[in-house]
């Protein structure tokens, strides 16, 4: 069953009772409880295409959104992330309540999950072959994400790229694409189709909006694909759109440096890292036209593995 | 009802009887996955369930969890194991040999709570007389002392048993250099050199010790039952548990009467007393009778020994989970305030909480470290 299926004014009772919303998203599943409005419509708008366990025996991390039980739920009101019970980060204004939730489900991933390695990545792919693309808040991962998916491209993930400690191929969330400030308007102006939500004011990142992630990409989420290309954004403004070879060992030492569970993994981590270095063609990658870096990475054809 | 004591977590049941994991529903799962992450015992249900069972007879989604919980645990193993290579050197250099306390000497001495287990820092225990040697020794070696400020030094080093906690310039671990196994300011404070006496070289050509079998025992009910932070309690208990059934099979009645005898000497009988009330409650130890007589010489008055055991269950089991919250939660801050009772004098613990309430430097790390978190997520 899709999210889309259950009723608004439905899907708002259950995500304020005490079973919540089981939400599917890749390899997990989330409880979700809220009575928070603002995180009902957000779930409504962006996740209807994802889909929802009627009646959850299982759940891989149980979260809750809601108001402090202190005098914060009415005077300058704020708002909590808890998962498992405990509040994990700073109280937000009430009103950023839905991207603190988007914040915290990635959170939830990259403080429990060690039976997968995991990068912090934006991921997107094309036939079954992956773009990883790994760099810090502010390269415009994840404006480049958004670009690409709008354009065809099938969206894993905008933050976490979840390598399968076995196969060695990449599993995708398919939750929405996180846009910052001005990559808002770029993105409307660039996919006036893609469906992108109401920005929220004033976060810790600034203004924030979130893409829906395409159907396609949602019903494909847990189909693996194989690493093709590691390319290592930068936004620069004014820049021309360059793409340079990086020499793989370089390649090797920066995408561990954004790896979150490397060193849990010991030398399991070590060799998946190395083999998906291997199996990949690397590069430096400077742009600040969308346009042209979207038609960039679609002219790319990908190594033979 | 309010006064009745709370059953055994789902999670305390199966490290009971941990044939009970092959045949969890994934209902159930899903709560004994919720339990054992917040008391960190990822690890040990692994473990577990690979020795009771196998892990194929695990539902499909928790699988992975636990794979990844045994993971971090034998990656912390070996981590420790490196950092006690290194300690060994740093401090055989001016010939001290400390024995080791709490996780690192599990995870050395391989006691049977062992595998699966995970442990943040070192913990050692030097004389009283050589503290001070040890801290210099261990500054020329890149060991750094931590909380700065001048109350915070003054509370360790006055007060408390142990020197502030110690942070390697390079390697990053953290080090607790303890010279007893409670506070200086407790009524009676135990003979800490009874413990180094009784302390046995582990026997891997490394030269470091770990304490006695009891003393290892009654370290763990000490620790536990003198603490105000339970997150992780049933862990502790576990280990306590683990320690006293396999200590009690390997030496049968020695194990009893070393345990009863020590305890007495060095004053902690009733920490004794109440870690096996709970363990036996919770885990099922098995206790002969007459050991349970002995100390219930030193059990408090009978309705005392019913508030504490209301405090200790409810504060043991797990908060998210709880089918009561609230009383889940007055245990926990009954525990914090007992804590403090026990281990300062009345006219201390008013000044030390009247600084920390007013005077104290707020604590902004804590607060960074959680807004960098969501920096990082989105």
């Amino acid at each position: 069953m899709r999210l889309a299926e259950i009723p608004e004014a439905q899907l708002r009772h259950r995500l304020a009772g005490p079973e919540g919303v089981t939400l599917v998203t890749g390899p997990f599943s989330t409880r979700i409880r809220s009575p928070v409005a603002s995180v009902a419509r957000g779930l409504a708008d962006l996740y209807g295409d994802v889909r929802v366990e009627p009646d959850a025996d299982w759940a891989d991390f149980h979260v809750q959104v809601r108001a402090p039980r202190t005098p914060r739920r009415w005077f300058r009101p704020q708002v909590l992330f808890l998962s498992e019970g405990r509040s994990v980060f700073k109280p937000l204004a009430f009103h950023q309540a839905f991207p603190m939730l988007e914040w915290g489900l990635n959170w939830c991933v990259t403080a429990n999950v060690k039976h997968h390695l995991l990068f912090h990545a934006a991921v997107v792919a094309r036939e079954d072959r992956a773009l990883i693309l790994p760099a810090p808040p502010g390269s415009g991962k994840s404006t480049l994400c958004a670009g690409l998916v709008a354009s065809g491209w099938r969206l894993l993930s905008d933050e976490l790229a979840i390598v399968d400690v076995e196969a060695g191929t990449l599993t995708g969330l398919a939750r929405p694409v996180s846009l910052k400030n001005a990559s808002i308007e770029v993105i409307r102006s660039f996919a006036p189709d893609a469906f992108v939500s109401d920005p929220c004011h004033d976060t810790l990142k600034g203004t924030v909006a979130h893409l829906r992630p395409p159907r396609a990409s949602v019903d494909r989420a847990l189909a693996p694909v194989r690493p093709a290309w590691v390319v290592f954004p930068r936004f620069e403004p004014g820049a021309e759109t360059r793409l340079t070879p990086r020499v793989r060992t370089s390649a090797f030492m920066e995408l561990a440096r954004n790896a979150f569970n490397y060193t849990v993994l010991g030398r399991l981590g070590f060799r998946r890292t190395a083999d998906l270095i291997e199996r990949s063609v690397c590069y430096d990658f400077t742009y600040s036209r969308l346009d042209e870096a979207v038609a960039t990475f679609n002219a790319m054809e990908p190594p033979s593995a | 009802m309010p006064w009745s004591l709370p059953p055994p977590d789902l999670l305390a049941s199966c490290l009971a009887q941990p044939a009970r994991l092959a045949a969890l529903s994934l209902r159930q799962w899903a709560r004994v996955l919720v339990q054992a992450r917040e008391a960190s015992l990822l690890g040990t249900v692994c473990h577990l369930a690979e020795t009771h069972g196998g892990l194929e007879s695990v539902p499909e989604p928790v699988r992975g969890h636990l794979w990844g919980g045994r993971m971090a645990a034998e990656r912390n193993a070996e981590a420790i194991l490196w950092e006690l290579r290194c300690l060994q050197r740093e401090l055989g250099w001016v010939k001290m040999q400390p024995a080791l306390l709490k996780g690192a000497a599990y995870v050395a001495a391989q006691t049977p709570n062992a595998p699966g287990r995970l442990c943040n820092d070192v913990d050692i225990l030097v004389p009283r007389a050589e503290i001070d040697r040890a801290e210099t020794a261990l500054r020329w070696m890149g060991w750094m002392t931590t909380h700065l400020t001048a109350y915070d030094q003054r509370y360790y080093r006055e007060w408390m048993h142990e020197l502030p906690p110690m942070e390697h310039m390079r390697r990053g671990s953290t080090l607790d250099v303890h010279h007893n196994i409670l506070p200086e300011t407790v009524r009676r404070q135990p003979d800490a050199t009874r413990l180094l006496a009784q302390a046995r070289p582990l026997g891997d050509g490394s030269g470091a010790s770990v304490l006695a079998p009891h003393h290892m025992a009654i370290h763990c009910a000490v620790h536990l039952f003198s603490d105000g932070e339970w997150e992780t309690a049933i862990r502790d208990l576990y280990d306590f548990h683990c320690l006293v059934k396999g200590f009690s099979a390997e030496q049968g009645e020695l194990f009893w009467d070393a345990l009863l005898d020590e305890a007495d000497a060095l004053a902690v009988s009733v920490y004794v007393h109440h870690a096996l009330r709970c363990s036996r409650h919770l885990l099922g130890t098995r206790v002969p009778g007459r050991v349970i007589s002995a100390l219930s010489a030193q059990a408090p008055g009978r309705l005392r020994q019913w508030a504490l055991d209301w405090v200790f269950l409810h504060a043991a089991s797990h908060r998210f989970t709880s089918r009561r919250p609230v009383r889940h939660a007055i245990s926990r801050l009954a525990l914090l305030w007992r804590s403090h009772w026990i281990k300062m004098p009345p006219l201390l613990l008013l000044r030390h909480l009247f600084y920390k309430a007013f005077l104290a430097p707020r604590d902004d790390a804590a607060d960074a470290v959680k807004e960098q978190g969501a920096g990082r997520h989105g």
